[in-house]
């Protein structure tokens, strides 16, 4: 099965143990990756400040086109708004005939041209309904026994069209969590926003946002959060300290992504494979309690 | 009681050069965007009363509020919205529309959104050294100081785990450009033009 | 015919085990049963086989002892020649009494005392039963339909009608076919995607009138008098014309609620600008919706208003709707506002809100209040809550203001006084209430020779009463039918549903008038009431009482049935004090017998018993239900099945007290503005009637607690047991019934 990987700029920086990881499972599953050539930013979530929507998704049309061009293949991006900029384009594209004549135009000014057809995929997505919980429990060496994960999907992962899971309550990394062997909390944060694109920008605003899923964690008496998206990561784990003395906590909560858990509960290396070694909050401790 | 009075004018001005402007007309009022919004306790009218005000015509009430800045990108109006209404989209035209006029609904959001663009616009990408740094920087040589060094443990941490390319002052080196780069530039600036409120 | 009785007990489902059948057998024999045969199970070919065996060989009324009359009714169905009675020993015996008591012995014996308590009923039944000869008219039977109301709803039920073949009889008082279809200018989208207006389709719809050789067509007519039944009426036309009928669809239409009314609230009259949504209708249909740059639509104009309508008019949003359409249509650039405490578009109509709010209709969501309306300048300006914004707003540069009133019903006679009773003191509007029902029967559509009044009964706000939810065209006239906007505001698209439903029930209702059977509730049912009429004392009660208007009255007071009107539920014989109507298959000598027949144990047994007299329609299925999902009740039960509990005869109470039975209860359904009651009134008599017994029983020197009425609705089934429990604790503190043993 060959893929394009669309790694998005995150994946490339913040998100570079997203990456690693994602191709080590990958490789472990036999799924071949290719990258767009000379793929370009999907607009992120603060695209709107200084371009338009059209503009937007313009940068999303490129890369469809390119993917097109080199061979159709079905796109994964990992990062969730990578995934949700290029399949809201993807999606109005095939639904309206006036949307897609516009960037058919505006993609001729670089030489470009789409037909529509290729397919935007999250990570999860691939995982759940191409390959499937069975075959992955069964790649399974080091079961994460013991391990008890908060499985966190954020706001944009499944959304906005739930494609492949239900936006408001999803399951698909639950189920992914339990195939390897760790066992997953209740958690009702688990599709709420923790402040996304402008927390950054907006932190004394978007504190409690986070705050309430890392609490909610800790309640729960998860070991980690485990996410599937770049921003969710990087909020909940980079700015943990100053959450702390924004908010009077100690969360202590490390962070990682679901790609990671899978590639060492496939037997992979630790840093090598699973680049847990790239996590700020480290995952080393809790790990060691389970099997793996 | 204070009476305002309905205008027209404003409201189509924001079906014709907002992006995706004209979903407001398909509102019902019902009001499930505004007690979804994860932001809901921050902003002063969320966006249904948003919409109200569109169609009253409060043209200065709407432009300058905080709110159409505070969208977190989260979608979950998007999915709620028994109407359809591309609630989202709408906060993010309403921003922009807002931006291009000069008004400025929240600086740290749009002075980061203004890097993140220009990063696009020149590269094709964005770096996410670059972005950072050139948005501290925005504020002046001696604040940007200030918020660098403020930022400074994050960026020695990801530093060290190496989520973060090592980078001397903003720009240098020179991020790379895709290759594709003058056709996309095209492709942008076609865009704008045939974007709501820009044609002709 | 010669009875040749024959009893048949199954022993299949654990009844085998549960019960002594050799009591069982010797009990039917005391009750004149001597041919008694057993199976395993009665239900199975072989069972059946058995039966039937014996049918060929002359059995012709058999009483079978096994599941609840209300199962296996095709197993156990062997022709209208055939006799049967069902026990239900399965529902009523074995599943709802206990096996045995905790550490006693008796409960054996309390299950079997209950089961030939069963028996010795049915026996009697049985005895007493005998094979209804349907009814049939004197003359030849008309199955001719007469449509009244030349509107949307009677055009499309006289095409309907014709179509199946009858001859029908469309009568217009207006001079063309049309009714409101015809004053109006467009209708809102009726087909997918619902974004384009429509034509109103009336021309089609005449010419196809026109070509249809089996409708006659009377305008500029009326009805002078409606004589007869159905199957057999007769209709005179004001223009003299008469004709015989089997059935009839009354779709007269609406009245548009009176503005001059609203001119305090909503200054109508003060301005010309300010209009009515008819006003409006008539406007744009003459073309005239030019030059308007600002229009705005108030709803509920009258409507959902304590102090003129109470209820929603249903349209009058999706009229709006359309009207700020086509100003929409008109003129793009007007400014059209829409200002409303809810908007109700049910089905498609939501899609025809949301194309107005695409075409730019803004919508104001206001509060209770009305808003104001002024003028300035020329112009009208409005000024309303704005419940979004949560601020008073104005708008203003309005040309025109439209009042989106609503529907009444079609009667000029109406005053609104059913309309506000509920906004008013209950006294002052019960009295309004009267005077306008009685006002409304000067006044009539169909000018019924009926002695209950020339109209169709009305239940609340003046329109006709029915079953509406399990039967909606259903009137109290058995043979006519309302349809559209005379029944219930409702918009074209149903108008039309409706019209075509109606007049395939009429269709329905002539053919069973001619068969002799009844129609709904108990359709197909042979039985009718039967009068002994040598001994009526002319006491009006059947007259007055039948919630169908069946019993007409000649001038010495006799009444005068009129079976095909009668829907067999037994109104007339709960109701008459000489107990001389009677079913074939069912009378109060029966039910009396049957009564009688209950062995009733001594004082000093302490076994209480307690009949309960339960309504086919929604006790006894509430029953059955209860009994099969496991529920448990007192074995001193004993239910007895009644039609409704209006034909519940208070000599049958007397019966059951002087007889030992130490309570009574009647178990049936709803009464009231809510009614659930099959036959309208019944339940409500069933109480009015009760209600009048305690004195009786003072007279006996009998606690009035030994008889109570209960109402329950057939999906309830888990108050079976909690009621049923509640009353045998009341009979227990009452102590026995002191005639026991006499
Ligand atoms: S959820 Fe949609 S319809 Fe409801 S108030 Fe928000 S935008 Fe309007
Ligand atoms: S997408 Fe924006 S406006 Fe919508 S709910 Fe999320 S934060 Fe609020
Ligand atoms: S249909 Fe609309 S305007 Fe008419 S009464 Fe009902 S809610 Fe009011
Ligand atoms: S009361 Fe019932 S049974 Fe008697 S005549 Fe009227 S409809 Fe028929
Ligand atoms: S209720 Fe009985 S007695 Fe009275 S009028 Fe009718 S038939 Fe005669």
């Amino acid at each position: 099965m060959t893929y394009f990987l669309y790694p998005g700029c995150s994946l490339e920086a913040g998100g570079s143990h997203y990456q690693v990881s994602v191709e080590a499972v990958a490789k472990a599953l036999g799924l071949t990756l290719k990258e767009i050539a000379d793929w370009n930013c999907c607009g992120a979530s603060i695209h709107y400040v200084g371009g338009t929507e059209l503009q937007t998704k313009t940068l999303n049309a490129r890369n469809l086109a390119l993917a097109q061009n080199q061979g159709g293949y079905d796109i994964i991006a990992p990062c969730s708004s990578c995934y949700i900029q290029m399949i809201k384009t993807a999606h109005e594209f095939e639904e309206d005939p006036k949307l897609a004549e516009e960037l058919n135009q505006i993609l001729a000014e670089g030489g470009l041209n789409y037909t529509g057809g290729v397919k935007v995929r999250h990570v999860l997505d691939v995982l759940y309904n191409d390959l499937g919980v069975e075959r992955l429990a069964a790649a399974v060496k080091k079961p994460l026994t013991g391990l008890k994960v908060a499985s966190y999907y954020g706001c944009q992962t499944t959304r906005p069209y739930g494609e492949y899971d239900s936006v408001e309550n999803p399951h698909t990394m639950d189920e992914i969590l339990e195939a390897l062997g760790a066992e997953v909390v209740p958690f009702e944060h688990k599709a709420k926003c923790c402040g996304s694109g402008i927390f950054f920008t907006e932190m004394e605003t978007c504190a409690p946002l986070a705050g309430g899923i890392l609490g909610e964690a800790e309640e729960r008496g998860a070991d980690m959060i485990v996410t599937a998206c770049p921003m969710c990561q990087m909020n909940l784990e980079i700015y943990q300290p100053r959450l702390n003395k924004m908010l009077g906590t100690e969360y202590d909560m490390p962070v990682v992504f679901v790609t990671q858990l899978m590639a060492l509960a496939f037997g992979g290396d630790f840093k090598k494979d699973a680049a847990l070694d790239r996590n700020i909050v480290s995952a080393a401790e809790v790990l060691k309690k389970s099997a793996a | 009681m204070a009476t305002k009075a309905y205008d027209k004018s404003f409201r189509e001005e924001v079906y014709q050069n907002v992006d995706s402007g004209e979903d407001v007309k398909l509102c019902m009022q019902c009001g499930v965007c505004g007690i979804t919004c994860p932001l809901r306790g921050e902003m002063t009218h969320g966006p249904r009363q948003l919409w109200s005000l569109i169609r009253a015509g409060k043209r200065e009430e709407v432009m300058n509020s905080p709110d159409i800045m505070l969208c977190t990108s989260c979608y979950s109006c998007k999915v709620r919205c028994p109407r359809g209404v591309k609630v989202i989209d709408v906060m993010h035209g309403l921003a922009h529309y807002a931006l291009e006029q000069g008004i400025v609904p929240r600086k740290e959001t749009a002075k980061f959104g203004k890097a993140f663009w220009d990063s696009i616009y020149k590269t094709g990408r964005v770096d996410e050294t670059e972005v950072p740094m050139r948005y501290t920087m925005m504020a002046g040589p001696i604040h940007g100081i200030f918020n660098m060094l403020e930022m400074m443990d994050i960026g020695r941490a990801l530093l060290a785990h190496k989520r973060m390319k090592f980078k001397i002052g903003p720009g240098l080196p020179p991020s790379k450009k895709i290759r594709g780069m003058k056709g996309l530039k095209k492709m942008l600036d076609k865009a704008k033009s045939m974007s709501p409120g820009k044609e002709g | 015919m010669d009875k040749n009785q024959a009893c048949y007990l199954c022993k299949g489902c654990g009844l085998g085990e549960a019960l002594d059948f050799e009591n069982l057998e010797e009990v039917l024999g005391e009750a004149g049963i001597s041919e008694v045969k057993t199976h395993d199970a009665l239900c199975s070919p072989e069972g059946v086989a058995l039966i039937q065996g014996d049918v060929d060989g002359g059995v012709n009324a058999m009483l079978i002892g096994a599941c609840s009359s209300r199962v296996k009714n095709d197993e156990f169905n062997f022709g209208s020649e055939v006799i049967v009675e069902r026990a239900s020993l399965r529902e009523q015996v074995l599943y709802c009494s206990e096996a045995e008591y905790e550490g006693e012995e008796e409960a054996g014996e309390d299950r079997q005392m209950l089961a030939a308590d069963y028996l010795r009923m049915s026996a009697v039944k049985l005895t007493k039963s005998n094979v209804p000869v349907p009814f049939q008219l004197e003359l030849e039977p008309e199955t001719a339909l007469l449509v009244v109301g030349g509107g949307v709803a009677g055009i499309n039920a006289a095409l309907a009608g014709a179509k199946t073949g009858v001859q029908v009889y469309l009568v217009e008082k207006e001079a063309a076919l049309g009714g409101f279809l015809g004053k109006m200018a467009k209708l809102a989208p009726e087909t997918p995607p619902y974004q384009e207006l429509e034509d109103t389709g009336l021309t089609e719809l005449v010419a196809q009138v026109e070509a249809d050789d089996k409708i006659k067509v009377y305008t500029g007519t009326t009805v002078d008098k409606t004589e007869g039944a159905p199957g057999n009426f007769t209709i005179t036309l004001s223009g003299g014309d008469s004709f015989r009928c089997g059935a009839i669809v009354q779709a007269t239409g609406w009245l548009p609620y009176e503005p001059e009314k609203l001119a305090e609230e909503l200054a109508y009259g003060s301005n010309p600008g300010i209009i009515t949504n008819v006003d409006m209708e008539a406007k744009a249909k003459a073309g005239d919706l030019g030059g308007l740059n600002g229009v705005a639509f108030i709803q509920c104009a009258g409507s959902r208003d304590q102090n003129h309508l109470p209820y929603c008019s249903a349209v009058c949003c999706t009229v709006s709707l359309k009207q700020a359409m086509m100003v929409k249509e008109a003129n793009p650039e007007a400014a059209v506002y829409v200002i409303y405490k809810d908007i109700r578009t049910p089905g498609q109509s939501e899609e025809v809100y949301r194309e107005a709010q695409r075409k730019g209709v803004v919508f104001i969501r206001r509060d209770e209040d009305y808003p104001k309306i002024s003028e300035s300048g020329g112009k009208l300006a409005i000024e309303t809550m704005d419940m979004t914004l949560n601020d008073t707003v104005e708008i203003d540069e309005l040309d025109m203001v439209v009042l989106a009133t609503g529907l009444k019903p079609n009667n000029p006679k109406v005053v609104d006084a059913p309309l506000v009773a509920l906004g008013m003191d209950q006294e002052a509007a019960k009295k309004l209430a009267a005077e306008s029902k009685a006002q409304c029967d000067d006044w009539s559509v169909l000018n019924l020779q009926y002695r209950q009044g020339p109209n169709l009964p009305t239940l609340k706000y003046a329109y006709p009463d029915s079953h509406f939810i399990c039967f909606p065209y259903e009137t109290r006239r058995t043979g006519i039918y309302a349809a559209g906007t005379v029944r219930r505001p409702m918009r074209v698209s149903q108008a039309v549903e409706d019209a075509t439903g109606a007049a395939l029930k009429a269709i329905q209702a002539a053919h069973a008038a001619a068969e002799g059977v009844a129609v709904h509730p108990r359709s197909g049912d042979m039985s009718f009431p039967e009068f002994a009429m040598q001994r009526c004392t002319q006491c009006k009660r059947c007259t007055e009482e039948c919630p169908f208007g069946a019993i007409n009255e000649d001038e010495k007071a006799n009444p005068l049935p009129n079976p095909t009107r009668c829907r067999r539920c037994g109104v007339c014989m709960g109701a008459c004090p000489e107990r001389i109507i009677s079913f074939k298959n069912y009378s109060v000598d029966m039910i009396g017998s049957m009564i009688k027949s209950i062995d009733v144990p001594e004082e000093d047994e302490e076994k209480p018993r307690v009949i309960v007299l339960a309504c086919e329609n929604d006790a006894l299925p509430a029953i059955d239900m209860a009994a099969r999902k496991g529920h448990k009740w007192s074995p001193y039960i004993r239910f007895i099945p009644v039609r409704c509990l209006g034909s519940v005869n208070l000599v049958w109470i007397a019966d059951a007290l002087s007889s030992g039975i130490d309570g009574v209860m009647l178990f049936g359904c709803r009464h009231g503005e809510d009614y659930q009651c099959h036959f309208i009134k019944g339940s409500e008599l069933a109480n009015v009637r009760m209600s009048k017994i305690s004195e009786t029983l003072d007279r006996l020197v009998l606690e009035s607690d030994r008889v109570r009425v209960e109402e329950i609705s057939f999906n309830e089934v888990d108050r079976v047991p909690e009621i049923i429990a509640e009353f045998m604790e009341t009979i227990e503190e009452v102590g026995p019934n002191p005639y026991k043993g006499f």
